[in-house]
């Protein structure tokens, strides 16, 4: 299928996104839906360091994960659950390997589902191996091997297919590095938006051909930077607004992969999800409270706002006093996911919304632009420039800042003058940039190639 | 809506607190601060090569190393100019003054100058000592190395950088090549940071001592890298240099674990148990 864009918002009105259900809900084999009236607890777990060394060890590790998941869930009564595993380089990098670890989680599911019936979902999520400056995102070895490896898991039963692709990082990297708002936005808005749309197409065919769904995409290695690269309160090496700016554009970037024809569920940590769900109406996973084994973010109560499927992020495969990792944290995300279940059975799913987005719509700047209601007007500047993936992630960016400058001035955010002097300065940036993308282009390919040694023009067929 | 009534009515200061905006102090010039006043020179033409590179002006500090090219030496240009300027950035970055962005610009100005001053000098200036680094086998997330390697040329270092996804003999064949007086490694994932301990137990094997082996990034941890010899836990990229020069200093790997908060000069909650 060709790339369908999206002019137009999938919600008429903020107010009907809930957690638990989606405009266009997902189905996906033994029996789990998303965005079905339900919210689906989801486990990641990280294989022990070491375990990579051989297949053999890896495939074990692999299964002994997804036992100790599976018999959690059972043993506290989880209706569904989903487990994701996301891929260590050797499990993409050696398509026998992605298969071999995929098939073993996916008999352990089965053998739950045929025994108990407990509904289980199984994602697996490729590495993106690529690399500019070694062969190129496009036709390299480490390209090749990436297809071959979905092709592979598809094969071996995975529901469903995740990626964090990293196009545009090189130029994102260098923009945060140097505060340069213009490098974000053709980071992650124009190149990344460009090379999602060459991995999205290829991953939505090889799944086509199989029972596994093609999930979607997160700006992990972008917005995610700069989520991380911001930190907590404290940090001193990236402005909270500008990190939010760098959500807003995300958002018109990780689009692509649904207009490719990815259903969702979308990947957990693509904080920019509510957005796309406001304008698509495709199901999302997200993390936060949950995911504290994973990382500290500043919106733990705020992502279960819409979510469908609650993650944990990512931990360690250890044992904690509780029991095995995956067990314990499949039980935080469980319980978690059920008291949105129970809202919802009770008719108090929008009152839970509202305190969870509440609880943070004005701890920081980031919560203050993906609360629900400003996620969607977010979502409206994409679509209104919907055809064109620089206009929209420009328009997406103003918008933020518009969203947050409004909360400032109503005195609802308050702001250091770091972050609102990067505010100020960068929204007048992006107000002067021009409002024909290959102008925008030509600015930026006179200037960042030559900044910039890892980046690779020919990457994304320029 | 709930959350416009809410918003309406709810004390947040019971939800929540902005301690960054609690903490702020007033806006004071860098020139001002009393850390910078300690460094800065308070003769010319030291003290506008120092103001540019804190200013980051990339065009001022060329200007300004070419106009001083008359007056004074190239080493001096750097020594007593330009380094000095980034000394105070670098104060200003640890009170939490000056941010991630303002490093960068300041280091691209002093690194534009310097080359001015290199010039006339007809060779690079000494460098304090080598470092390599590299980000582990599989991993192509280099933010954080990029981020060492820049803090290390700041500061005087010269920084052989690998790139990333850099296969092990690469590493060992560059400590063979350049005999580092540190070796810095960054991985995000637990199962590329394994790289770690293999390349330092081949060094052990070919007989190879760096002083110092930093290993740090996304989901590396303490524990883990002082599961092996030489590993010492970077907690954040701007301590690389005081580790590079706890080095030159002749401290060991031993001693750097143990005297971790000490050498980078400030609390660390990861070594809170050193301090």
């Amino acid at each position: 299928m060709g790339v369908r864009r999206y002019t137009k918002m999938a919600y008429k009105d903020p107010d009907e996104m809930v957690f638990g259900h989606a405009k266009f809900p997902v189905l996906e084999h033994w029996n789990v839906q998303f965005g079905a009236g339900y919210v689906v607890p989801e486990v990641k777990v990280a294989p022990e360091a070491g375990t990579e060394r051989s297949k053999e060890t890896l495939v074990k590790e692999m299964a002994s994960i997804a036992e100790q998941a599976a018999s959690r869930a059972v043993d506290i009564g989880l209706p569904a659950f989903m487990l994701e595993q996301e891929h260590v380089f050797q499990q993409t990098y050696h398509p026998d390997w992605g298969y071999a670890c995929t098939l073993a989680q996916a008999e352990v599911l089965k053998k739950y589902y045929d025994e108990y019936g407990v509904r289980a979902a199984l994602r697996q999520t490729v590495g993106d191996l690529r690399i500019e400056e070694k062969g190129g995102l496009r036709g390299s070895e480490y390209d090749n091997r990436i297809a071959e490896t979905i092709e592979e898991c598809c094969k071996a039963g995975a529901s469903d297919i995740a990626a964090e692709t990293m196009g545009g990082k090189s130029v994102l990297d260098y923009g945060v590095m140097r505060g340069d708002i213009k490098a974000i936005l053709f980071g992650i808005g124009y190149l990344g938006s460009i090379d999602m749309e060459y991995f999205w197409t290829r991953a939505v065919n090889i799944c086509s051909k199989y029972d596994t769904r093609p999930a979607g995409d997160t700006n992990c290695s972008g917005a995610n930077t700069c989520m991380y690269v911001a930190g907590g309160l404290l940090g001193k090496d990236m402005s909270h607004t500008a990190a939010a700016l760098a959500r807003a554009i995300s958002a018109a970037r990780s689009l692509v992969a649904v207009e490719c024809g990815a259903t969702g569920p979308l990947k957990d940590c693509g904080y920019e999800n509510t957005i796309i769900k406001a304008i698509t109406g495709v199901p999302i996973c997200q993390e936060g409270k949950n995911a504290v084994c994973a990382h500290a973010d500043v919106m733990g109560n705020l992502t279960c706002q819409v979510v469908d499927c609650w993650s944990n992020e990512s931990v360690f495969h250890r044992e904690e006093m509780g029991g095995p990792t995956p067990a314990v944290w499949l039980q935080a995300t469980g319980y978690e996911a059920a008291l949105m279940n129970t809202a919802i059975q009770t008719g108090n799913a929008k009152t839970l919304r509202d305190l969870y987005t509440f609880t943070d719509m004005f701890r920081d700047p980031q919560g203050t632009l993906l609360a629900y209601p400003n996620a969607y007007r977010v979502g409206k500047a994409i679509v209104e420039y919907g055809k064109d993936i620089y206009l929209r992630a420009r328009a997406a960016a103003l918008e933020a800042s518009k969203v947050m400058m409004e909360a400032y001035e109503a005195k609802l955010l308050q702001l250091t003058r770091f972050e609102l002097d990067t505010l100020r300065k960068y929204t007048s940036i992006l107000e002067s940039l021009p409002m024909e993308a290959e102008i925008f282009r030509d600015q930026c390919m006179r200037e960042y190639p030559r900044k910039i040694p890892t980046f690779d023009p020919k990457s994304y067929g320029l | 809506m709930a959350l416009l009534d809410w918003a309406k009515k709810a004390d947040f200061d019971m939800m929540f607190k902005r301690y960054n905006v609690i903490i702020e102090g007033p806006a004071i010039k860098p020139e001002d601060d009393a850390d910078v006043k300690k460094v800065l020179p308070k003769d010319e033409p030291f003290k506008s090569l120092a103001m540019a590179v804190i200013f980051g002006d990339a065009d001022k500090a060329v200007q300004a190393a070419k106009s001083a090219l008359d007056r004074v030496s190239p080493l001096d240009v750097i020594e007593k100019g330009l380094a000095k300027g980034m000394d105070a950035v670098s104060a200003l970055y640890a009170k939490g003054a000056y941010f991630l962005p303002d490093i960068m610009l300041s280091a691209d100005a002093m690194t534009a100058a310097m080359a001015v001053a290199e010039q006339k000098l007809g060779r690079a200036r000494e460098k304090k000592g080598t470092v390599v680094s590299f980000v582990a086998e599989g991993d192509p997330h280099d933010i954080g190395k990029n981020l060492v390697v820049m803090f290390l040329k700041a500061n005087g270092f010269e920084a052989v950088d690998l790139g990333r996804d850099v296969p092990d003999k690469e590493v060992i064949e560059a400590v063979k090549k350049h005999k580092p007086v540190m070796l810095t490694g960054t991985a995000l994932m637990t199962t590329t940071m394994t790289a770690f301990p293999r390349v330092a137990k081949a060094l052990q094997e070919q007989g190879i001592s760096v002083p110092v082996f930093g290993c740090g990034g996304g989901a590396v941890k303490r524990d883990f890298v002082e599961s092996y010899d030489m590993g010492v836990y970077g907690v954040k990229a701007f301590h690389a240099p005081k580790l590079a020069e706890a080095a030159l200093a002749g401290k060991s790997w031993k001693d750097i674990r143990k005297e971790y908060p000490k050498i980078v000069g400030e609390f660390v909650a990861e070594y809170a148990d050193r301090m």
